[in-house]
């Protein structure tokens, strides 16, 4: 029997929506950023690190690349109360999309800290410059400007990842859909208005990125 | 430390035939939904692309789709489009397994991912050769398959192996509509009794051996297609050297 479609109904949760879109957008930036962090650390130490210390970051990167993001946070919600420590899903969840980001953005920034040449560098200190000039006006921008792209790429992907947050529990975008679809059974119609937002919200996004880095960076960032 | 303990004291009650080929088969079933999704979305990912690309305006309406197609589904969270999928069968009344529902939103996916990469792979030929195909009297499709493909694919592959195993593990998603895959499995033993420790554990480790050996495949074919010379006769025809007296 063919069911009718029944847009009617949604509305009344649209506003909900946009505040689970909200709690998306707080977990995908706070990951994101500590995620930035924690690779930034990963990078310089594949990069300049001794053996043992590169070895670990290599081992690190390598499995959480290779792993679903999803069993990640399983492992951590789970197992981790078997040693004692205890996470509410928010929680667990922010720990295992930052776990899982500085893995990938590690991988990411290597690829700037290997782009420096020592010529550079060496230009630097002949003009004069001090540690810190040198890494604020010569590496530094020259490492954003190669990484800008790729950064913002996989920002647009975690955005994408907080869907996954909605398993655990999490009010996010998708926690709402599901709680609006326990409700009033309208599965269909509740999750393809959940894509559409999600697909303005990526959009947004990209459009944002595109022009911070415009403004800031000077770097072009391809946005559709 | 204690959990490490009572891991070592379960292992055995954990690693019986009947768990493994429990494991086995959700393995296979990720590597089942995985391979056909893949393969059907390359196939309705290569036609769009080359409809993007060959018929350079003359459909319009049929273009706007397309390009809408690939913006929009590859900015839909694999979850959503997941869900999105499962209702639409739902609501359409067909019965179908949840194997056909898993392949298809892998499908969907993986079409809208695959269609990007070839256009890059196309864009990075100049459109030069199209015309000078056609002016030695090639149709359009030989063109397609003998002058750009050839030069394109190499393009293409290594961004596709990159798509082809963040999709495998995307497939972890699938446990949500209670299809029988790895991360499914691993949730029914935890729920029968077995430390998280051990049942993700392990889900953690097949799941890297999966995507790690297929990342190595995938590089492997890389180094030895894409630098490999463009033709077995290409290296006869290199130019002589002169080598001065």
């Amino acid at each position: 029997m063919l069911m009718q479609l029944q847009y009617g109904q949604i509305v009344q949760y649209i506003p909900d929506f946009f505040a689970g879109a909200l709690v998306a957008l707080e977990l995908s930036v706070l990951a994101f950023l500590i995620g930035v962090i924690l690779g930034l650390v990963g990078a310089a130490t594949i990069t300049y690190g001794n053996m043992p210390a590169r070895i670990a970051v290599r081992c690190y990167v390598s499995f959480f690349t290779n792993t679903p993001q999803l069993v990640q946070i399983f492992f951590l919600f789970f197992a981790l109360p078997e040693f004692g420590i205890l996470l509410s899903p928010y929680q667990a969840v922010l720990l295992g999309m930052t776990l899982n980001a500085a893995g990938y953005l590690t991988e990411i920034q290597r690829a700037g800290f290997q782009s420096i040449q020592r010529a550079e560098v060496e230009a630097a200190e002949t003009l004069g410059f001090s540690r810190v000039q040198t890494v604020w006006y010569v590496i530094a921008p020259h490492i954003i400007r190669a990484l800008y792209p790729a950064l913002s790429n996989h920002y647009i992907l975690m955005t994408l990842g907080t869907s996954m947050a909605a398993i655990f529990g999490v009010e996010e975008l998708t926690g709402r859909a599901l709680n609006a679809n326990a409700i009033s059974f309208r599965s269909f119609e509740i999750f393809s208005v959940t894509a559409l937002i999600y697909i303005g919200l990526t959009i947004v996004a990209s459009v944002i990125l595109y022009a911070l880095g415009r403004y800031f960076f000077r770097v072009k960032v391809k946005v559709f | 430390m204690d959990a490490i303990g009572r891991l070592f004291e379960e292992a055995p009650r954990f690693y019986t035939y009947w768990n493994l080929i429990f494991l086995g088969e959700a393995a296979l079933n990720t590597l089942m939904v995985s391979f056909f999704g893949c393969l059907i979305g390359y196939l309705i990912g290569f036609i769009i692309a080359t409809l993007r690309v060959a018929l350079i305006n003359p459909v319009g309406p049929l273009r706007w789709f397309l390009i809408t197609y690939t913006e929009m589904v590859r900015r839909i969270p694999f979850l959503v489009l997941l869900l999105c999928v499962f209702f639409a069968f739902q609501l359409s009344g067909a019965e179908v397994t949840l194997f056909i529902i898993a392949t298809t939103a892998v499908a969907l996916r993986m079409s809208a991912l695959a269609a990007e990469n070839i256009r890059a792979g196309y864009d990075a030929i100049n459109p030069r050769q199209w015309e000078a195909a056609i002016s030695m009297n090639m149709t359009p499709i030989s063109t397609l398959f003998r002058v750009i493909l050839p030069q394109a694919w190499k393009i293409i592959l290594p961004p596709s192996t990159i798509h082809t195993v963040s999709m495998i593990k995307e497939t972890s998603l699938i446990s949500q509509i209670g299809f029988l895959e790895l991360t499914f499995a691993a949730r029914m033993l935890n729920q029968r009794g077995f430390s998280a420790l051990i049942c993700y554990g392990t889900v953690l480790v097949l799941y890297f051996i999966i995507s790690w050996s297929f990342a190595r495949a995938g590089k492997a074919a890389e180094k030895k297609l894409v630098h490999a010379p463009r033709s077995p006769n290409a290296q006869n025809i290199e130019t002589p050297r002169v080598v001065p007296q």
